[in-house]
């Protein structure tokens, strides 16, 4: 008998398989640029993505949602092989409610940590294959600890604390550097913004990152698409609405540029 | 010797005799749909009784702790892997009432040489719109019933007749408050529960009133007034816990499930229970 309340179990007994390496594969365009990032401001994290999803030269898709709510107090941010990412998402999605409704306790933040970097590894065949690498960031409210926190992975599945902020994907490089910067000797460090001063940050770093990577969506202000803005503090994870969005966006960002 | 037809009858009938008697003691369990969405209520001692299955799917049960959680466990697993495989929208209370707990509740009960579940469930599914709610008991011998409005475990099918019209003769509780709401599945659980202690009601189908009730005929159609039903109540949770679980509509996330914390039913009470805080 494995585990109590360990849900990917329960479906490996079923004969569900995951990370399982596709030969052949070489050449072929996977979907897998993107720019995720997440850092710490006042009140607790927060997670931002870009909504392009490419393959090659091609645009894929411009509405992706690459910042996903596992639970209401933890996102998952994804960079790489969408299928596999989704499929990560959803495994994790059900092992946390199948412990919570088994065990009549939520998992702990340790746990939920430990649950991602184990699909991750369970996943290696299949990203050093070439066909599911995914490097993702999580990012939850640890209630024990009563504090946000930001985990990043390499597609190993070794797990990272970030400290400040972290971020993933192909347009990360560029805005790496300006979030050290701006951490350092900006008028004030990051982990001291507002929620709106943090929000307008995120959509400057994603515009950024647009600039320099193709394969970054950025802001399309004719079809009123901006970047998946998620805030998680103590009361849980919120979304910030494309109104909202919109207005800081013409404000702080347009105005600058 | 079960090989003769009669005998086999005479089995089953010694089973339900056996079976009876396990519930007489047990706590009923009410569930009702209001305007927000579903409230499940009912009294218990340490173990809890209320349970959250899926995301809009909560279970209530009667019996014994093991079987019930051996039960609860199956429902689990069975709704954890259909709405992984396929969607969380395929996850019905008929489809997990159906193949999922009727087959295995009736076997058991029929199988003469192993132990039945002492279980009776009341699992309750939260519509996308009000109209969809609805409820499915099921009893130890795997029949089950679905109903819509109201749902309720009780230990003898008169007691259930019992809090069945009491909760018929209270007009409109589909657009109650959650205040509301709480108020008559206490009134309601309380029928059940001094329909239960009553000793004549425990002997089956001769119906006589608890408490305060004149002529046995009239038990039915006459339940006792909200302040003795609320007294009963009081008088229960000073040494047992009230449970109280919400499917809410219009809850945050996937996951429609909450209990209630002692906090905020002991705001919801009615001050007939609460009473002044004394102790």
């Amino acid at each position: 008998m494995g585990m109590q309340g360990d849900f990917f179990q329960l479906l490996k007994e079923q004969g569900y398989q995951f990370g399982n390496p596709v030969a052949g594969a070489t050449g072929m365009d996977i979907p897998n640029a993107t720019t995720i990032l997440a850092l710490k401001y006042r009140d607790g994290v927060l997670v931002a993505g870009d909504r392009r999803a490419t393959a090659g030269n091609m645009v894929m898709y411009d509405r992706t949602d690459k910042v996903l709510e596992i639970d209401r107090h933890s996102v998952l941010a994804i960079a790489g092989v969408p299928a596999t990412a989704y499929e990560m998402v959803r495994v994790l999605e059900h092992s946390f409610k199948y412990y919570r409704r088994t065990q009549l306790q939520e998992l702990s933040f340790e746990g939920k940590l430990r649950a991602v970097s184990k699909l991750l590894k369970e996943n290696v065949p299949a990203a050093l294959a070439g066909t599911g690498a995914v490097v993702p960031v999580f990012a939850g409210y640890d209630h024990e600890q009563g504090s946000a926190k930001i985990y990043f992975y390499d597609i190993l599945g070794a797990e990272f604390e970030a400290v400040e902020y972290a971020v993933s994907g192909s347009g990360s490089p560029t805005i790496r550097g300006i979030l050290h910067y701006v951490n350092t000797w900006g008028p004030q460090p990051l982990a001291t913004l507002s929620e709106e001063e943090a929000t307008v940050q995120a959509l400057r770093l994603l515009t950024s990152a647009a600039e320099f990577d193709s394969a970054t969506g950025g802001v399309n202000r004719e079809l009123n698409l901006y970047p998946v803005v998620k805030l998680i503090t103590s009361a849980g994870v919120q979304t910030i609405a494309g109104d909202r969005l919109k207005r800081m966006y013409e404000a702080e960002v347009l105005q600058g540029m | 010797m079960y090989e003769e037809p009669y005998r086999w009858v005479e089995a089953v009938g010694n089973r339900r005799q056996y079976l009876d008697e396990q519930f007489t003691k047990g706590a009923p369990v009410v569930a009702l749909a209001y305007a927000d969405g579903i409230l499940m209520l009912t009294v218990s001692r340490g173990t809890p009784k209320l349970y959250e299955i899926y995301d809009r799917i909560a279970l209530g049960g009667m019996g014994h702790p093991a079987d019930l959680e051996k039960l609860r466990f199956s429902l689990l697993e069975m709704a954890h892997v259909e709405g992984f495989n396929r969607s969380p929208s395929d996850v019905t209370g008929a489809r997990l009432m159906k193949y999922g707990l009727a087959p295995t509740i009736k076997q058991a009960f029929e199988e003469i040489y192993k132990a039945p579940f002492i279980a009776k469930i009341l699992l309750a599914e939260l519509g996308v719109k009000s109209e969809r709610d609805l409820f499915l008991t099921i009893n130890y011998d795997g029949t089950f019933e679905e109903s819509r409005r109201w749902a309720a475990l009780s230990a003898t099918t008169s007691v259930q007749a019992r809090v069945g019209a009491y909760f018929e003769s209270q007009p409109g509780f589909a657009q109650a408050s959650l205040g509301q709401a709480v108020e008559i599945a206490l009134c309601a659980w309380a029928v059940g529960s001094l329909a239960q202690v009553s000793p004549a009601a425990t002997e089956g189908e001769s119906l006589s009133a608890p408490a305060s009730a004149t002529q046995p005929d009239q038990a039915i159609a006459v339940p006792p007034d909200k302040a003795v039903l609320l007294g009963h109540v009081r008088q229960t949770v000073q040494e047992k816990s009230l449970e109280c679980i919400l499917l809410e509509r219009n809850g945050p996330g996937s996951s429609k499930y909450r209990a209630l914390r002692p906090d905020e039913l002991g705001a919801l009470l009615p001050s007939a229970v609460n009473g002044p805080k004394a102790t």
